[in-house]
């Protein structure tokens, strides 16, 4: 369903963006030739720290950003040639992107529905079904910026799923919610998973990427260094959880911790 | 063509469903507007009340008893103290104090040499000393200096050629009372036509700048834009639909502004025009008003194409209002420019965008643009619109510019 070649991502920095990286090279590799293919009926997990590129492959995907080489195919549609129809296949989540505040979930979740062109009786249906999950009904018609964090998070998932996508893309998307709520999303995901449909998301929570992901795509640097279940990740390295897998995997790129 | 259609609509009930956006937007400015003006009228009719109820205080400085006993058959109104020759510099530091308003400062045998007065002989100056600082005695060098001083001069050259009629040669319009030759319906938008042109433009640009620079680098900044943009829609509908709201907000705003003015400028800005309310009123021809509305539209479409490509650049609605400021400085001196100017513009005045929009409008107001002139700035707006749109178009798809 998706199938990444070779894709590499360089960004052009400024100034200001070299003296806060201490670099004097204004080129930055944010991901280098990574390859990488998810298939439907899966929770692909992209492990890695910060900055090591698992946002911006996700961004590529999404078609927020070019890829500087390399192909991506999402649903058979390559992300620069048909950007639309890739993007009318996925349901795309990140922390940076937000709901227009002013508005209420109500709207918010119509708006987008009707930008999908999802006819009015189905979206009605999506509405009740996604709004009693995640508990929306009871805030449905507050405005975003009234909400609280974790209400936040529910609502702009509910809304990034309005059109019943085949591929849904989570960048961390337990960031910052309690335990309850978090629980109640990882366990949307594997409903979608057990649904048919592909889950991408990535995470630098083990504990989250051992428990959730059937298969894990280890990154560091923009490298894709390991990918597997964590049966074969564990195995690969010799270790007995994913956390000592991972220090593994980053200390034979990086040489130490 | 439904990605256009829903962003606009999303865009016009962001505005619409806020209730205090729609007043902020719509309708405070005109009662601010209304206010100010109405406030500037009733100073300005004040303060002619107060000067003409003022009754002006006059130093006569050797005053000849022909002037005292003039003064006392005319009954002018003001209160005059007579001074001689040594009490001047007092005189002249209550004028600087505005203790008092006017000097009158005949010469030393001021009668003998009038009555006496020979051909080549010096004739007698009669001075006058006011300080045009002082309203008061501004006014009283206008009304006294002017008016009393002169029925005096003719009184006394009355009294030398017995006749005045005798040194009149010819008057002009005495009894003429045709003698105003012009179109009425051209004349009756004479004020309005000079002023709306101005306002127009100022207030189309006004009204879209506010909602422009949220609707664009505030999405961006705040990271909803990200949202639309991993939404199916083409980057050319989010840009339309957004265009086409600010385009209407504008229009919609500034319908609002032109009715208020148009309703309400006779009332407020009777003083500030003169007697009549004449130039004030406006009646438009059917044609006039199609030439205008589609005028309107190009306009609106264009000024919002220029604050949605600067704010497309900016990071931050702050970073946007910055950058549109001297966008709109520039509307301001153009408006102003067309408002001033008079005499006939070039055919070239008619290919300088921005300019030519306001010149036309002014024309169509005052009937005198023909329809080259007219469909050439028609088709200049909307053609440098639809140019800026495609630059914002080719910018939603730019990675760095979108910060996405």
């Amino acid at each position: 369903m998706i199938e990444i070649k070779n894709l590499t991502k360089i960004y052009k920095l400024n100034k200001k963006q070299m003296l806060e990286s201490k670099t004097k090279n204004p080129m930055k590799t944010a991901v280098d030739n990574l390859t990488l293919d998810a298939h439907e009926g899966e929770i692909y997990g992209l492990l890695g720290p910060n900055g090591a590129g698992k946002t911006t492959t996700l961004r590529c995907i999404a078609t927020l950003i070019k890829p500087t080489e390399g192909e991506i195919y999402v649903g058979g549609h390559e992300v620069q040639k048909e950007p639309e129809a890739v993007r009318e296949s996925i349901g795309f989540l990140t922390s940076d992107i937000k709901l227009d505040e002013q508005f209420d979930v109500d709207y918010m979740f119509g708006f987008f529905g009707r930008l999908h062109n999802v006819p009015q009786d189905v979206l009605a249906k999506r509405k009740e079904e996604l709004f009693t999950y995640f508990g929306i009904k009871d805030f449905a018609h507050k405005q975003i910026k009234e909400l609280s964090t974790g209400m936040k998070q529910k609502a702009a998932i509910a809304v990034s799923l309005v059109h019943n996508p085949d591929i849904v893309i989570f960048d961390e998307p337990t960031n910052g919610l309690d335990i309850i709520t978090a629980r109640s999303v990882t366990d949307y995901l594997r409903k979608l998973r057990d649904d048919g449909k592909l889950v991408i998301v990535s995470t630098h929570i083990m504990s989250e990427a051992e428990k959730l992901c059937d298969r894990i795509g280890v990154i560091i640097e923009g490298n894709k260094v390991a990918e597997g279940t964590l049966a074969e990740l564990l195995k690969m390295t010799g270790t007995d959880d994913l956390e000592d897998a991972f220090f593994e995997l980053y200390k034979e790129r990086k040489g130490e911790l | 063509m439904n990605g256009i259609k829903q962003i606009f609509g999303k865009e016009m009930a962001r505005v619409f469903k806020d209730k205090k956006m729609v007043f902020s937007v719509f309708f405070l400015p005109v009662l601010i507007m209304i206010l100010i003006m109405t406030i500037i009228s009733g100073l300005i009719s004040n303060m002619e009340d107060d000067i003409e109820s003022h009754e002006s205080v006059v130093y006569v400085a050797n005053e000849p008893a022909s002037f005292k006993a003039f003064l006392g058959d005319s009954k002018q109104e003001f209160k005059s103290r007579r001074i001689d020759g040594s009490g001047m510099e007092k005189a002249k530091k209550d004028i600087l104090d505005g203790k008092a308003d006017l000097i009158i400062e005949f010469p030393d045998g001021f009668e003998d040499a009038v009555g006496g007065y020979e051909a080549g002989k010096t004739i007698p100056q009669v001075k006058t000393y006011y300080n045009p600082s002082e309203d008061y005695s501004q006014a009283a060098y206008e009304n006294i200096s002017g008016g009393v001083l002169e029925a005096y001069r003719q009184t006394l050259l009355a009294g030398r050629v017995g006749d005045l009629a005798q040194l009149t040669v010819f008057t002009v319009n005495s009894d003429n009372e045709d003698m105003i030759i012009q179109d009425d319906e051209k004349a009756s938008g004479k004020a309005i036509g000079m002023m709306l042109p101005y306002f127009i433009t100022i207030l189309l640009f006004a009204g879209a700048m506010g909602i422009g620079t949220d609707m664009i680098a505030g999405e961006k900044e705040r990271g909803t834009m990200a949202s639309l943009l991993v939404s199916p829609v083409k980057r050319s509908s989010i840009v339309l639909g957004k265009v086409f709201s600010l385009m209407t907000i504008s229009g919609i705003s500034s319908l609002i502004y032109v009715i208020a003015m148009v309703v309400c400028a006779p009332l407020m800005m009777k003083s500030m025009v003169g007697s009549g309310t004449d130039g004030l009123n406006i009646n438009l021809s059917v044609q006039q008003v199609v030439m205008l509305g589609a005028l309107l539209v190009a306009i609106a479409f264009l000024y919002s194409s220029i604050i949605a490509l600067i704010s497309v650049f900016a990071k931050s609605t702050k970073e946007a209002s910055t950058y549109v400021m001297p966008a709109y400085m520039l509307v301001l001196v153009i408006g102003l420019l067309t408002m001033f100017t008079t005499g006939d513009p070039t055919q070239t005045d008619y290919y300088i965008p921005l300019y030519n929009s306001a010149l036309v409008m002014k024309g169509i107001l005052g009937q005198n643009v023909t329809m080259v002139q007219y469909g050439i700035t028609l088709i200049e707006t909307l053609a440098i619109g639809g140019v800026l749109l495609g630059v914002i178009v080719k910018a939603f798809q730019s990675e760095k510019v979108m910060n996405v």
